[in-house]
């Protein structure tokens, strides 16, 4: 399967190369796969995490996979809601510095766990 | 399929010559339960502690929950795949030391919360509050991988509430549970009028520290699958260490699922308890359409009438619970969701981070953005500087008399998807 992934985990780009790298925040991140979504680009992973704790992580990647010539609104439906959500959880909250080591190194394992999956295909 | 869960009322956990249980009182040998986790070359030091219930005492930051128990009859001992041999489970006798609980704590990344505060306002948000806890604090050896270090501190958690459940062995219960039910058949010609009614237990299954485990094997890997509820209530299904502490099931809380105790309760009155599906969350799209997808047929093809589902976790996993829910209703099965809330510090946004029409009966365990003030504690097992993750939430959050304002989402258990806790939010 071809894919790509979208990501500011500095980890991620040291070892991967096949990455959008976005020299921003997670919110960028989202927004980046948000674009892409729009121009067609299918959204092979969720774009959320399965925890609060990993929504204060400074670091996170998603995978997209190749474009098409129709938009998918399912994923334009996903993609927004996550950006709505992540908003929403950091309203009155901070991104986690303190951590983010730990955050890029969970964040890469999870990465590596969802490409294990697709390796199959 | 036929077990008994015979409780042994444990009042208070000691630490003694003797790994026992004496007049309702838990005597552990502290030596004795160290060097048998020590046998794992991957360990270095494990320290270990006792909180009652009402000491000031604070527990961080925690991995797992555990009941310790012992099989005095019938297949496997312990967690079949995991600790021990491999067995078919969910058939005999269990003596269980009701009451007391292992916990186990430890760093396997710094930003991990997890809370159990034994006294006051913090006590009330986390059911192992109520618990004699014997916590187990495993430090490993330096240079293991994260992978070899949580799978190190979840077997210790395991290997420990063996080794104390063994002490149960030859005493008398103080109350016996039994939990019966026969093939699908013989049920629905027992009960040939009632709804025939499905438990579907989703649980995270994306990876380091988001997994779960049946029988051993990695929830990642499997299709959703049927168990019968006994297996789940005798130690089949275990936690994979946790980051979602207000929300990630703990294995005790699988060994005394309260939407199995609920259903069984309901078994032959109300309803006809078909069994438990369980369901991974995965990652990817594609996982989730097949497993949902899965998930449906299989309560299709049980005949169900009913199925209740229980969501673990935040985030993503929102979009699977309301993917089955929709699967289920379109298919004229009546489906009821159980889920906590993330809906902000006033309660007054969208609950979840994804909406379906479908979902017209959910039930809420509570609100896990909501904040909570704890005081400063006497004593603090585990690791006191993961008290500053706590506290780091916001500005402010660090009070000056030491409080701590977090949210829910840091207590144990305290929003548990499947119901074995304090809460619930309440539509006004």
């Amino acid at each position: 399967m071809k894919y790509k992934i979208v990501t500011n985990n500095p980890l991620v780009k040291k070892e991967k190369e096949n990455i959008y790298f976005v020299e921003g925040s997670y919110e960028d991140v989202l927004i980046k796969v948000r674009d892409l979504v729009y121009k067609g680009v299918e959204l092979i992973s969720h774009p959320l995490g399965a925890s609060m704790r990993m929504l204060y992580s400074p670091y996170r990647s998603i995978i997209v996979g190749e474009k098409n010539k129709v938009v998918d609104p399912f994923h334009i439906e996903i993609i927004e809601n996550s950006i709505i959500n992540y908003r929403k959880n950091l309203e009155g909250r901070k991104v986690d510095w303190i951590h983010a080591d730990d955050y890029a190194l969970i964040d890469n394992e999870l990465l590596k766990s969802t490409l294990k999956d697709l390796e199959v295909k | 399929m036929k077990l008994e869960l015979r409780r042994i009322h444990i009042k208070d956990i000691q630490l003694g010559e003797e790994t026992k249980v004496k007049d309702g009182v838990l005597f552990v040998n502290a030596e004795e339960l160290i060097s048998h986790l020590k046998e794992d070359s991957r360990i270095k030091d494990v320290k270990v502690d006792i909180a009652r219930p009402g000491e000031k005492v604070r527990i961080i930051p925690v991995k797992d929950v555990i009941e310790p128990r012992v099989k005095i009859e019938g297949a496997g001992n312990g967690f079949p795949g995991v600790s021990s041999k491999m067995a078919q489970v969910g058939e005999g006798k269990v003596n269980v030391l009701y009451g007391a609980a292992v916990v186990t704590v430890g760093d396997i990344v710094g930003f991990q919360e997890g809370v159990i505060d034994m006294w006051g306002e913090g006590a009330k948000w986390t059911p192992f509050s109520k618990t004699f806890n014997l916590v187990v604090d495993i430090t490993p050896v330096e240079g293991l991988d994260p992978h070899a270090h949580e799978a190190t501190v979840r077997l210790a958690g395991l290997k420990a509430a063996e080794f104390v459940g063994e002490a149960g062995r030859d005493v008398e219960p103080d109350e016996v549970l039994t939990y019966e039910m026969g093939s699908h058949a013989e049920e629905s010609r027992k009960y040939p009028d009632l709804p025939k009614v499905v438990y579907v237990e989703m649980l995270i299954s994306q990876g380091l520290l988001h997994d779960g485990y049946v029988y051993g094997v990695n929830t990642q890997n499997i299709l959703p699958t049927l168990l019968h509820p006994n297996e789940e209530l005798d130690g089949a299904v275990i936690s994979g260490n946790c980051v979602a502490a207000c929300d990630k099931i703990t294995t005790y809380q699988h060994q005394n699922n309260s939407v199995i105790l609920d259903l069984y309760e309901q078994h032959g009155k109300t309803i006809n308890f078909l069994g438990v599906i369980l369901t991974p969350e995965l990652t990817t799209l594609e996982g989730k359409f097949r497993t949902c997808d899965y998930t449906a047929k299989l309560c299709k093809m049980l005949g169900a009438d009913g199925v209740i589902v229980s969501e673990e976790g935040y985030g993503n996993p929102d979009s699977d619970l309301l993917m089955i829910c929709k699967r289920l209703e379109d298919a004229g099965i009546k489906t009821v969701l159980i889920t906590d809330e993330c809906s902000g510090w006033d309660g007054a946004s969208q609950p979840l981070a994804d909406t379906a029409k479908e979902a017209v009966a959910v039930v809420s365990t509570g609100n896990v953005s909501h904040v909570v003030t704890l005081p400063p504690a006497d004593k603090v097992i585990g690791n006191a500087e993961a008290i500053s993750t706590l506290a780091g939430g916001w500005d402010g959050s660090l009070q000056e008399d030491g409080s701590i304002k977090c949210e829910l989402n840091a207590v144990i258990g305290s929003t548990s998807e499947i119901g074995y806790h304090n809460l619930t939010v309440k539509l006004y």
